[in-house]
């Protein structure tokens, strides 16, 4: 079935081709049925906003098809990007677990699939079936070392040049480049957006990149970034 | 303080340790109970999880530290907390150093044991699910009070050097 965003919905779990590959979707059988019965599958545009910090929690959101920018957001406006969540993932799962609310807002940066499911039927396909409860425990920790590196990161760095610096080894062992000679990045990110992910302003980042051009570090190829330095960019991440 | 969890008089006020008699029997069996001065390093940043680690009494500082050996103390874990948890069931590396504050007594948990314990007991799981997620809204509100006001402000008044 085509949506209107150009996105070929999976409509049933049972079928899916990606479930082997997804840590919470690879369930058993009986699980998988059950969860099927609860969810609904929803397409969204690009930009569309699926819950915003502060809410009370409707539920979760099994990220089927596209990425979806994570932030939050200080009381002066400032917003702070702390992940860009990939297909496989399961959104606002702490708040739908705890009852508390959401603490992040998930905004689409792809048109997604995303299978929704209510707090209630969550809770009780929780209690009915241990082996998706542990998936959700390693779900859950494994968004605990993000948020703890996140703040080691932020709050033990020197400089944004640092910062940037990290971030981008961290895109390049990622994407499987970091062998390579010269790691490829493709920037799927604004500066403005990148700015919000290691906390500082967008004219800093534009700054920082040109710097980084000026002393062959890093080479831009239309959007793809090329580490051309990368013993000067491990550097930079280690001393600021 | 107790040596058996079956006779603990703090039991019923702690959310993990509030178990079924079944599930606590069990419990009981598989955790090593230990007590270690202050100063003790239970478990350092960087180091494979071996297992979990229930506060019963005393209190843990749990800090993270940059390559150049700063350190920020994220909160200071009390009685009834389980230490490790997330590192133990992702089978990855602890993500925060816990160091004691003052003598405390500690059950540990092999991650082996723990799994199994786990697997075996589903309501047990269910509260592990909630102890993580509170976990998660501390360290999400740790993130927005660190990354969202002056760095400068962090480093003059959490960051020390070991």
């Amino acid at each position: 079935m085509l949506s209107p965003y150009g996105l070929d919905i999976i409509e049933s779990c049972l079928t899916c081709k990606m479930r082997a590959d997804r840590l919470f979707c690879d369930l058993p059988t009986a699980a998988l049925q059950a969860f099927e019965s609860v969810k609904y599958a929803t397409a969204y545009p690009k930009g569309a906003v699926l819950f915003v910090e502060g809410q009370v929690p409707r539920g979760i959101f099994v990220l089927c098809k596209g990425r979806v920018k994570l932030s939050i957001c200080a009381s002066d406006g400032k917003t702070l990007i702390l992940k860009i969540a990939e297909p496989g993932e399961v959104l606002g799962l702490s708040a739908a677990v705890s009852g508390k609310a959401y603490e992040l807002t998930a905004e689409t940066i792809d048109p997604c699939q995303v299978n929704f499911v209510k707090r209630d039927d969550f809770l009780r396909f929780l209690k009915e079936h241990s082996d998706a409860c542990f998936k959700v425990a390693e779900q859950l920790s494994e968004k605990y070392n993000v948020a703890c590196h996140e703040v080691r990161s932020l709050g033990l760095s020197h400089s944004a040049a640092e910062k940037l610096a990290k971030l981008l080894i961290e895109w390049s062992s990622k994407s499987g480049e970091s062998l390579k000679q010269e790691p490829r990045l493709k920037l799927a990110l604004t500066h403005e957006e990148i700015a919000q992910m290691i906390g500082t302003s967008r004219e800093t980042v534009t700054r920082l990149f040109a710097d980084l051009k000026k002393r062959q570090i890093l080479q831009a190829k239309g959007s793809t970034l090329v580490i051309r330095n990368k013993a000067a960019l491990r550097s930079l991440a280690t001393t600021g | 303080m107790s040596q058996t969890c079956l006779d603990c008089v703090e039991r019923s006020d702690r959310v993990f340790c509030d178990l079924e008699p079944a599930a606590l029997g069990e419990f009981d069996q598989i955790k090593s109970l230990e007590t270690y001065p202050r100063g003790t390093v239970l478990f350092r940043e960087g180091q494979i999880a071996r297992g979990i680690y229930l506060l019963c009494r005393g209190r843990v500082r749990l800090s993270v530290c940059s390559e150049d050996g700063r350190r920020l103390i994220l909160r200071t874990a009390t009685a009834g907390e389980v230490l490790g948890l997330s590192a133990t069931l992702a089978g990855g590396l602890y993500e925060v150093t816990a160091e004691v504050m003052e003598p405390v007594q500690v059950a540990e948990i092999r991650r082996k044991d723990l799994l199994q314990f786990l697997h075996e007991h589903s309501d047990v799981c269910l509260q592990v699910v909630n102890l993580l997620s509170e976990d998660l809204h501390e360290a999400y509100d740790l993130v927005r009070a660190v990354g969202l006001r002056n760095t400068r402000q962090v480093h003059s008044h959490e960051a020390r050097p070991h």
